[in-house]
Order: structure tokens, then C-alpha cells, then sequence
């Protein structure tokens, strides 16, 4: 009976087991189906956060920015030489710069020389001369399309021509066509500036270095370098190391004349009895004619330009003048410029107000990797920066949004461990849908308490398309709050960051690596801590002014306020109005009184012009009508913008008249001493396969970069990284599927120690 | 009991890690259908279309070869992001049938994968979201690291790159990339042309 039953039993159990086996694998199968499914709604982002390195973006960036590039019809070793003269006047507030770019061809083809370089943010540039062997080209504003029209006519036509054009608000392109063998063409450009103002202290800036601070785009792609495509290919080689050991030689002024000499004159007038006078970064010898007056000149000759130029002066009086006042009469008009520095007495006295801060995050897929590190890192140190008497809110999204808590809160220790440990948990995923957290980070409670200063400070990358949306937001919802601007990553979109912090009469910081979150983020809270004039505004008694900028910004800690207009009469006064800390604060300006100052005009017609590139993406101005305003400030006021340029043809050698009227009141400042044999006759060939110069190892500003027809011709800054191509999906689906068999086999194994049993 | 704890967790950790590993794979197969949609809308409309509404990027090229079949939609960038879904367009290149060198890159393992069996001399089709079709035949390969390309942007010729990682059949991943290098034997009208 028992073997019978035994025997019966048997092959159902065999059979349930089989059963079991199969259920098994059926399970399995759906199981792996459904999680598989499921993780198509959850992103596993470190997954796909394939870095391309931080100076993948950034080093071909900061190399093309300064640089020239040549063309020739058949490829030539020889680079292109340059050489560059800056001569500074400095009357009062402003700054009269002429930067003269000697382009030397030793080659022996014909060449078209392309130099991008930068000039300082604001700066207007108005006159363009060239000057071909002793004949002098003044250049002419055109629009734009017309201007390139006309050079590209002239370079057919074998004359040559000059043509400058604005590629950013601080980025600009000389391009000079038709340079002979063995030619030299001088290339002049001058620009208006302002001087700046910081506390008790006046400073100018050349740029010669660009540093990340511009960040700009890759503005060379404009620029075609002609090689006949045989460049690609074999070079594997790193160019850097090349490149440093160039560098060292042209560093070593013992043995050699700097191969990228730049000069450096300023004539400074600052129009008070001076005090210090400080070079920051170079050795310098200055004169003084007079207590208001200085002659600044380069002590050792002409430099490497591997450094921006940095000059500063100090009054003789312990407090600087807080009050400049200029003018100028152009036409039929009257130009004033005028300086307010808030008291500083006052100010040390003064109280920080209270903050409420709405910081925003962006943790959308395109920050993953290291910018959300830096975003996060950036946001903690800013939570550990607020006092308890501060209120705030985090605000983070992708193409979801959450706001940690319903209002702000005050930034006790408990609100803040809560807020840290809301960031920490954040990871990057998802889409880009700012202008709601925008909208939400605007949405002011609280908006008839004047004791605190709302803040909005937004983390982001910028990577968004919908740029113009954005701004319309800012602009209609901005409300009291000012908006600081955090571009994160080694690429951000800085347009839209400039843009969004001018808009919300903020600031904007640029972090590019998380060693810089520190200190760049003490800088902004430096700002954001200490806002030491509030709610201004300007109101003129008699004259009706066209004012720039419309909308007046906060002045921060040791800023001044620099406003410009344009008048019908140079009459009654101009009072400016705002609040210290909880104090109103206002000041009178007798117009009257104001000092002749120079150019003024310029810089309110630059001003007009950004106004107006601000008003077209804000759609205040439709496209037209502000390309229109521009368009006509730009002829009537000669400035390179985004729709001019200047251009220069040489016509015939021998010119119309009227032209010897201009060449005769053009002094071409040359420094005494300039001596050419020795800036361009030294080394007459370059290291065997030049494809690169700099100056400097690390940023240097002028860079030759000549083509050979030759596969060694590998661009160093110009070559492309390429991103992770390589996922781990067969490495997680094999080790899946062994992990599933070895479950099955000791599932297998235990069946039968069971059954043995 | 106790003794199915430990097969139970090996099949939850392996059923995860498949899981992913068919999560990357299905994404991209997923992601090509919607893209392959978008890419014809904009071809349509002229103007980028977004393949899903969180999309952080859009189509800009097909790339394909007749020979072997293989096409995919290519993605403006090519972050992480974008190349979970497609090729991406490398930024700082330029579009294709334009003078420079376009290059597009892509995970060896989902959409180049057909990479390796690409041979010198086959044709490759680009199609740009306005439409035009550009034909460029390969002619070169080379192994590089992925910071050392060579390739220089500022030429004038009308080239393209395809990159991925290399080698093709590893499991990890490293810093060596294969590129194939292309020159464009037909511009848009030609082409149309000889189609008609």
C-alpha cells in the first residue's frame, strides 16, 4: 500500500516541482518585465552622467578668445606676427582708449588676418583706422551686412581693407584683408570707457587675458581657417605640452624679445590731487607733471600680454569725492554723467537690513554630474550664511517643482537642518521648465513688509531654449525682489544669466568648478548682505532727461551709482532718492556745476543701446522698433554694435582728397621706442610645426595659429573632446543574468536537500 | 525559510541589474520611435519639435547607411542626457552640409553599434531637420583618446565624424573613442537630382 501510494504520489510531486521551476522562471520573466518598465519612469541618472571634462567647454573657450588666425590660399608655416600699442587718457570719469594692432606678414603669400579679442564689457567702440605703408584709412559705420558686404568686396578686388565687428557686447573681431609678403598694416580701434569706482578707489581694466569671467562662446567658428583637409587625421599627440614649452621660451626675457609685445600708456587726469597710483599687476614708471596729473608707462618696455592691465588711484584727500558731476555739449544736446557714492560714514553704521531669500535649484538632467554638485554645494554654504533674523525658502525643479515650505520661514537652526537635508537629497533628472520656479521664487508673500530685502538667488546652467519667456517673467513679476544670478558649470548659458540679473536688478556669479563655490559665493554674499542703497531713483527739476539705465539698480556695498542722460538744457538739478538701511537717503545735484568731461555722449548712446537690447528681449520694444532705436543711436553716435561695424578700404593708392584732412590729425601713437626690428626681426622662424602661440601657459591673450598643409597641423584649443560613448547596460544585464542563475541554482540545490532529507 | 533568503536576494539584485541594463536599452529603442516622430514633424513645421514635453533637447539629423540598414536620430548635444535617447551632435561642431567638420557621437552599445561593421568607402546619409539630405562617404578610421581627437573644427571642407567608445565589444567603459571620418561626395540638390 505505502509503495503504491508511494509510487502514485511520486510523479505528482514531480510534476509540482516542474510546475514550481516554470512559476519560477514566469515569475522571474514578469518580474524583470515589470522592473525594467518601472525604471523607464525612474531615471537613474548617475547612470548617464557621462562628464565631458570641466575644460572641455572651457579651454577651447578661453583660447579662441584671443586669437589670430590667418588665412592664406595655400597653408604657410609662418605665423602671422602682432604686435599691440594701448594708450590710455584718463579724463575724470572717463577713459579715452587707443589700441593699435600692428599685423606683420612675414610670409611671402598674401593673407587674411582674423583677430578676435576682448575689449572691457561697456566699452564703445567708435573709430577704426588702418594704415597700409604711410597711407591712412579711416573706417566708416555701416550696417553690419552692408559693412561685411563692403569688405568682402574689397578683399576680392585685391584692395586692402579693415573691418570690426561686434561678435559680444566684449568680444570683438578685427579682420584685415589683403596683407602683402613681408607687409606690416597697423590696425587702430578706439573705445570710450568708464572708470570705475569701488569705495575710495578708482581702477581701469584692459582685458588682455580673457578669463573665465567672460566665458564667451566659441566666437572663432565665425573665423575659417583654411586648410585643405588633410589636417585630419593621424595626430594623436597632446599640443599642450608643445604649446607650455613655446610658452617658457617667449616667458624668458633674457634670451628673448617678447614675441607678443603689447605697450601700455596711460595718461591719467583723474582731475583731483592724486594720491596712490598702483599697477596691480605690472611694473610701471610714472611721471607727474602735476598734483592732478600722471603719465603711467610700462618701467621694463613692451610685455607678453598675458595678463589684463590693472591701474588704480587714490585721491590725496582720506575720502574720495562721492559726487562726480560731467557734461558735454554734442549737437544740439547736452550729456551728463553722473557719480553718487552713498556716504560711507553712514554706511559703516549702518545695519544690514533683514533678508528674505527664495533660493531656486535647478536639478534638471542637463546639471547632472558635476554642475549639481557645485549647485548643491553652492546652495548649503549659502543656507549656513543666513542669520537667524532672515527668512528664506528652497525652491527646486526639473520639469516638476517643489517648494520646501509653503511661505518663507525664519532660518532657525531647525527651518535650516531642514532645508540642508531637502538639498543634500536632490539629484538631477528630468527636463528644464524654469520659468515656473521663476514664477514661484517671484510670488512675494510679503511684499508690504519693507524691513526685509527680497532676494531671489537662482542656481542654474541656464540650458533652456525659452529664454525670452523667462525674461518676460522677470520683468512682469519682479516686483521688489532682486534676482542674483548663480551660473553653474563650466558652460552656462551667460546670456541668460546677464540678462535675468540685469532684469531683476541683481547680480550675476559664475562658479565653474566646486573650488570656486567658496569664494565666489562670499563675493555674492558679500553683495547680498550689505545692500547699501535701496529704491532709487532720479528726478531732474527743470530738464526733461532721457536717463540710462531706466530702471536704476541697487547699489551695493562700496558701488557708486553712475547714471547718464541726455538733456534739452543744462539747467535746475537732478535729485536722487533712495534708502540706507531703513533711512531715507537723497542728494541734489545743481546741474549747473557739472565739469566738461569727454565722449559722454558715447557712453550714453552704449548705455541706450544695451537699454534697448534689454527692452527687444523683454519684448517692452518690439524687435523692430529696438533694432531701429539701435540702429540709429549706433550711425548717429558711430558705435560698433550687434547690427554696425566699422569697415576701412583702401581704395587706390591714391586716395580722394579731403583724406589727407584726417591723416594729418591722426597721430598714430606709436610709443618712441617702438622699434619694429626688434619686435618682429627676432627669430624670423618659429619651433619646428607652430600650430599654436601663446604668450602664456595658461591664458594668454594673443595666439598665432597658423595651418600647414600637413597632418600635424592639430589645433591644440580647437580640437573637439568627445563624450562617453559607453554604457554599462550588457555589463548589468550579464551580471543580472548570472546573479539569476546562481538564485536558480541554489534554489535548485535547497529543493533537494530538502527532499533528501 | 532561512535557506531561501540568500537565492531570493541574488534574484532581486539580479533581477535589478538586468533591469537597468534593459532599462538603458529600451530608453534608447523607445526613445528613437518618439524621436524618429518628432525629427518628421520637424522636418514638417521647420521648426525643432521636442520629442517628449521634459525633453531637454531635440532632434537635428538622421543619420543612416543604406548599406547596412542602420539609421538613428541624431540629438542637438551631447551630454549624458542626450545620449541615453540618440547620437548626439557635439557641441562647437558644425551642422552637416556645412564647411567643418560635423561630428556626432553615440554609446557604442545602443545606436552606433552598427559602427564597427561600417566599412571605408559606404555611404552615409544625413538628412537635417530642414530637410536637406547630405551624402558623405567614409574614408578614414582612427582610434584616439577621447581628449586628443585631432579633430581640428576650423576646416573648410565638408567633413563628418561619427565617435564612439572603443574597443566596440568591452564592458566598461575607457577613454580610447573610434572615429569614423567622412567626406561629403553630394550636397542636397545633387542628390535630388540624381533621385529624380
Amino acid at each position: 500500500m505505502t509503495i503504491y501510494d508511494a509510487c502514485e504520489s511520486s510523479p505528482q510531486i514531480r510534476l509540482s516541482r516542474r510546475m514550481r521551476i516554470v512559476l519560477f522562471f514566469l515569475v522571474e520573466g514578469v518580474a524583470a518585465l515589470a522592473i525594467g518598465f518601472a525604471a523607464l519612469f525612474v531615471s537613474f541618472d548617475p547612470v548617464w552622467s557621462a562628464e565631458l571634462p570641466q575644460q572641455a567647454v572651457l579651454r577651447p573657450s578661453e583660447a579662441r578668445s584671443g586669437s589670430l588666425l590667418f588665412k592664406t590660399d595655400d597653408g604657410y608655416r609662418d605665423a602671422l606676427r602682432l604686435g599691440i600699442d594701448v594708450d590710455l587718457t584718463v579724463s575724470g570719469p572717463t577713459v579715452r582708449a587707443r589700441v593699435t594692432q600692428i599685423f606683420r606678414n612675414p610670409t611671402k603669400d598674401w593673407v587674411e588676418a582674423t583677430y578676435v579679442y576682448p575689449l572691457p564689457a561697456g566699452g564703445a567702440v567708435d573709430t577704426l583706422k588702418m594704415v597700409v605703408g604711410d597711407r591712412i584709412v579711416v573706417g566708416d559705420i555701416k550696417e553690419r551686412q552692408q559693412a561685411r558686404a563692403i569688405y568682402e568686396q574689397a578683399k576680392q578686388n585685391g584692395q586692402k581693407a579693415a573691418l570690426t565687428e561686434q561678435e559680444r557686447p566684449n568680444i570683438f573681431t578685427n579682420s584685415v584683408a589683403n596683407i602683402g609678403p613681408g607687409e606690416t598694416v597697423l590696425v587702430q580701434i578706439e573705445y570710450q570707457e568708464l572708470v570705475q569706482q569701488n569705495g575710495n578707489e578708482f581702477s581701469l581694466r584692459v582685458p588682455m587675458v580673457v578669463g573665465p569671467r567672460y566665458n564667451p562662446r566659441p566666437v572663432v567658428q565665425s573665423v575659417d581657417l583654411r586648410a585643405d583637409g588633410s589636417g585630419w587625421g593621424a595626430t594623436t599627440t597632446d599640443p599642450v605640452p608643445d604649446r607650455d614649452r613655446i610658452a617658457s621660451e617667449v616667458l624668458d626675457p633674457a634670451t628673448n624679445a617678447p614675441i607678443n609685445p603689447t605697450n601700455i600708456t596711460v595718461h591719467l587726469n583723474a582731475g583731483f590731487p592724486l594720491g596712490e597710483v598702483k599697477s596691480h599687476f605690472h611694473q610701471v614708471k610714472i611721471e607727474s607733471p602735476d598734483s592732478t596729473t600722471r603719465v603711467v608707462k610700462l618701467a621694463e618696455g613692451p610685455v607678453p600680454a598675458d595678463r589684463d592691465f590693472e591701474l588704480s588711484w587714490k585721491p590725496a584727500a582720506e575720502k574720495a569725492p562721492s559726487v562726480g558731476l560731467f557734461r558735454e555739449h554734442v549737437g544740439n544736446s547736452d550729456y551728463l554723467l553722473a557719480f553718487v557714492t552713498p556716504p560711507s560714514v553712514e554706511q559703516a553704521q549702518q545695519k544690514a537690513l533683514p533678508r528674505e531669500v527664495i533660493f531656486v535649484i535647478d536639478n534638471s538632467g542637463s546639471m547632472g554630474g558635476t554642475s549639481i554638485i557645485q549647485a548643491k554645494a553652492s546652495l548649503l554654504y549659502a543656507l549656513g550664511r543666513l542669520q537667524p533674523t532672515d527668512r528664506f525658502n528652497v525652491i527646486r525643479f526639473d520639469d516638476t517643482m517643489d517648494t520646501l515650505f509653503p511661505s518663507p520661514v525664519a532660518a532657525n537652526s531647525a527651518n535650516i537642518g531642514n532645508a540642508t537635508s531637502f538639498v543634500s537629497a536632490i539629484q538631477a533628472r528630468g527636463g528644464t521648465e524654469m520659468v515656473p520656479a521663476m514664477r514661484a521664487a517671484l510670488s512675494d508673500t510679503n511684499h508690504d513688509d519693507a524691513d526685509h530685502v527680497r532676494q531671489v538667488v537662482f542656481l542654474t546652467d541656464g540650458a533652456i531654449g525659452n529664454e525670452q519667456q523667462l525674461f518676460e517673467t522677470i520683468s512682469a513679476l519682479r516686483g521688489r525682489s532682486r534676482i542674483f544670478m548663480v551660473g553653474i558649470g563650466s558652460a552656462p548659458n551667460t546670456y541668460l544669466m546677464t540678462r535675468a540679473a540685469e532684469l531683476g536688478r541683481g547680480t550675476f556669479t559664475h562658479i565653474g568648478s566646486v573650488e570656486q563655490v567658496d569664494e565666489r559665493m562670499r563675493d555674492l554674499f558679500a553683495k547680498l548682505e550689505n545692500p547699501a542703497v535701496t529704491n532709487l531713483a532720479a528726478k531732474f527739476s527743470e530738464a526733461t532727461a532721457d536717463l540710462t539705465p531706466s530702471a536704476l539698480p541697487d547699489v551695493y556695498r562700496d558701488e557708486s551709482l553712475v547714471l547718464a542722460a541726455k538733456l534739452d538744457k543744462l539747467a535746475g538739478s537732478v535729485e536722487i532718492k533712495g534708502r540706507i538701511g531703513d533711512r531715507p537717503w537723497s542728494v541734489t545735484l545743481p546741474l549747473a556745476n557739472a565739469a566738461e568731461g569727454k565722449g559722454l555722449s558715447k557712453l550714453w548712446a552704449r548705455r541706450k543701446i544695451a537699454d534697448a537690447e534689454v527692452a527687444r528681449t523683454t519684448r517692452q520694444a518690439n524687435p523692430e522698433d529696438a533694432d531701429k532705436t539701435i540702429l540709429a543711436l549706433a550711425l548717429e553716435h558711430q558705435l560698433v554694435t550687434r547690427l554696425t561695424s566699422l569697415v576701412a578700404v583702401d581704395k587706390t593708392p591714391s586716395r580722394p582728397e579731403g583724406e589727407p584732412l584726417r591723416l594729418s590729425e591722426l597721430p598714430l601713437n606709436l610709443p618712441a621706442g617702438w622699434d619694429f626690428a626688434k619686435v618682429f626681426g627676432e627669430r624670423p622662424r618659429l619651433p619646428a610645426a607652430p600650430t599654436e602661440r601663446r604668450a602664456d601657459a595658461g591664458d594668454g591673450k594673443v595666439q598665432f595659429a597658423a595651418l600647414k598643409r600637413s597632418p600635424v597641423a592639430t589645433q591644440g584649443p580647437g580640437t573637439i573632446q568627445l563624450p562617453k560613448t559607453a554604457t554599462d547596460a550588457e555589463l548589468k544585464m550579464i551580471a543580472g543574468v548570472i546573479l539569476l542563475t546562481v538564485s536558480l541554482l541554489l534554489l535548485v540545490f535547497n529543493r533537494r536537500q530538502t527532499l533528501s532529507h | 525559510m532561512r535557506r531561501f533568503i540568500l537565492p531570493l536576494a541574488f534574484a532581486l539584485i539580479g533581477l535589478i541589474l538586468f533591469g537597468q541594463g534593459a532599462y538603458i536599452h529600451a530608453k534608447a529603442l523607445l526613445a528613437q520611435v518618439l524621436l524618429e516622430r518628432a525629427f518628421a514633424q520637424s522636418i514638417a513645421t521647420g521648426h525643432p519639435v521636442k520629442p517628449w514635453r521634459w525633453a531637454d533637447t531635440w532632434p537635428v539629423a538622421r543619420i543612416e547607411v543604406k548599406r547596412l540598414h542602420a539609421s538613428a536620430i541624431a540629438l542637438a548635444g551631447s551630454s549624458g542626457q542626450a545620449l541615453a535617447f540618440g547620437p548626439g551632435h557635439v557641441e562647437e561642431t558644425v551642422d552637416a552640409g556645412e564647411p567643418g567638420i560635423a561630428v556626432y557621437s553615440a554609446h557604442r552599445d545602443t545606436h552606433f553599434r552598427f559602427l564597427k561593421d561600417v566599412t571605408i568607402g559606404d555611404e552615409i546619409d544625413v538628412t537635417r531637420s530642414d530637410g536637406k539630405i547630405f551624402r558623405y562617404r567614409a574614408d578614414r578610421s582612427a582610434v584616439v583618446r577621447f581628449d586628443q581627437s585631432g579633430i581640428d573644427p576650423l576646416t573648410n571642407r565638408y567633413e563628418l565624424v561619427l565617435s564612439t567608445c572603443w574597443p566596440f565589444d568591452a564592458l566598461t567603459s575607457g577613454p580610447e573613442r573610434y572615429l569614423l571620418h567622412a567626406t561629403m561626395i553630394q550636397s542636397d540638390s545633387s542628390l535630388s537630382d540624381s533621385g529624380s
